[in-house]
């Protein structure tokens, strides 16, 4: 992490004070478990800053794509439990930016209604899969077996 | 209509899970500044609201905030909005017409009654018994009056509904007036521009829809979140003025080069609205990035401000009292307005 030694540049010294920040913010989330967000998008951050930052926290193991309304990617940095969402509206356009301090995004969990909503679907798909006649596939499995 | 499903069911039902509503409210969130945990409190309270019923009534105005509103970006994550409000009445979008649809605005507001919104554009002619503009054989009067009367909250959009806007415009010939002069008993939330963003419409209504009460507002009753900042102070533009870099045509060297526009007329300084931040077309450009100054549309009576070309600092004759008084003042409020913004989302950032 010395990448930006030697780097006198204001831009620099805005991603420092992110990193520090989520330093703290992992820190709290660490020992109380207390989940933070930072909008990148309310800070006075240009490209340059970002890529500061993104360089800053590097890349975990966990990269997500998610196809919600438009494009969304969820990427874990080299920080366990410091996460980088950024939500597409139509197409390439970042319409939202955040890092989250967490030990899972939110919008990567199925949603408690959601999961009764699918429960429900596919025991409604049980019933009209299931005692079926068998088809002629499965009588010609059955000769072969 | 009689909507009883909760807007998750109905996503659900289309195959959209309540992910859409993290997404949603992240989007929001960011550009109505409001801290993380209101932004997740908004995801759950939008996945578990019934769709909101809006009737949309159109009086003296150009259709330009329908065009700004049914264009806010793509085909996805602000489009939900529509998703989420019942459309029960708007001239120029609804199928039906005539009795029919007279029809419909009554049994919307008999089956929502004290729960609809109430969008407003255009402003209301008062003169001569109101005359100058009617809808199924009622003036516009009458017909706000009726309409809101059990409404839960009043949306004016477009300089025309908030300030009188172009109708009002010097001489006023039908007399028309703002939606604000007419209703004082309920909530009215002013959404100015001409037309205005179409964010701070829809960002209002997804407000309203997940809190049910109205935003924090100014003075002029507009949402603090789109209308807070002054467009001079976020203006990327800013630093020429500081150096006193200005161009003095809109063809000579410092156009060219980008230069603040102040001398040829824009009108940033006393101008609140949020197109130097969120822009326009999906964040394409704004005005003064096109190269022409702000009119300042979003304040009222823009169009009798002494002239769209002529300096703040410039402005003489029989408006300089009103427009020099509002320049200086405009200025520094909008430098301390600025500051307290910049204060709250540092500091909600922290939390």
């Amino acid at each position: 992490m010395n990448a930006d030694c030697g780097h006198p540049a204001p831009a620099a010294s805005l991603a420092d004070a992110v990193f520090a920040e989520l330093a703290h913010a992992l820190a709290r989330l660490a020992e109380t478990g207390e989940e933070t967000v930072v909008d990148l998008r309310s800070l006075p951050f240009g490209p340059a800053d970002l890529e500061a930052l993104a360089e800053k926290l590097g890349t975990g193991e966990v990269t997500v794509t998610l196809a919600v309304a438009g494009r969304s990617e969820v990427r874990e940095t080299g920080w366990a439990g410091i996460w980088w969402v950024r939500h597409f509206g139509d197409g390439e356009d970042v319409v939202a930016e955040e890092v989250q301090v967490t030990r899972i995004p939110e919008i990567l969990v199925s949603h408690p209604d959601d999961v009764a909503f699918a429960a429900r679907r596919m025991a409604d798909a049980v019933v009209t899969t299931g005692p079926q006649e068998p088809t002629a596939a499965d009588e010609e499995d059955m000769s072969r077996g | 209509m009689a909507e009883q499903k909760t807007l998750g069911e109905r996503l659900a039902e289309h195959g959209v899970s309540r992910r859409a509503f993290v997404k949603y409210a992240s989007w929001l969130g960011s550009l109505m500044a409001l801290p993380p945990a209101t932004s997740r409190a908004m995801a759950a309270e939008l996945a578990k609201a019934k769709r909101q019923s809006v009737i949309w009534l159109s009086f003296q105005e150009c259709t330009g905030c329908t065009e700004s509103i049914t264009r806010s970006k793509g085909p996805t994550l602000e489009d939900l909005i529509f998703d989420f409000i019942s459309l029960d009445y708007h001239h120029t979008l609804q199928a039906a017409s005539g009795e029919a649809i007279e029809a419909a605005r009554h049994a919307a507001m008999a089956e929502n009654k004290g729960k609809y919104v109430v969008v407003v554009d255009g402003s209301v002619p008062m003169k001569d018994g109101g005359i100058y503009s009617t809808t199924a054989g009622h003036s516009n009067y009458d017909t706000l009056m009726e309409t809101v009367k059990d409404a839960f909250a009043v949306i004016a959009v477009g300089t025309c509904a908030t300030y009188g806007g172009i109708p009002k415009a010097n001489p006023n010939p039908t007399g028309a007036v703002s939606i604000g002069d007419l209703v004082k008993d309920k909530p009215v939330i002013n959404i100015p521009g001409c037309p205005p963003i179409p964010e701070a419409m829809t960002g209002t209504v997804a407000y309203l829809l997940s809190f049910g009460k109205v935003p924090e507002l100014d003075h002029l009753g507009r949402p603090k979140a789109f209308f807070g900042e002054n467009i001079h102070d976020r203006c990327y533009r800013r630093p020429f003025y500081e150096r006193g870099q200005f161009a003095h045509a809109f063809d000579d060297q410092g156009a060219r080069d980008g230069w603040c526009l102040y001398e040829l007329g824009c009108k940033g300084p006393v101008t609140y609205n949020a197109c130097a931040t969120m822009k326009w077309n999906g964040g394409v450009s704004f005005p003064i990035q096109s190269g022409h100054g702000c009119l300042g549309c979003s304040e009222p009576d823009f169009w009798d401000k002494g002239g769209f070309y002529v300096p703040l600092s410039a402005s003489i004759g029989p408006t300089a009292k009103l427009v020099g008084g509002a320049a200086l003042a405009g200025a520094v409020a909008g430098v301390a307005a600025a500051a307290v913004a910049r204060h709250r989302k540092s500091s909600l950032n922290k939390g």
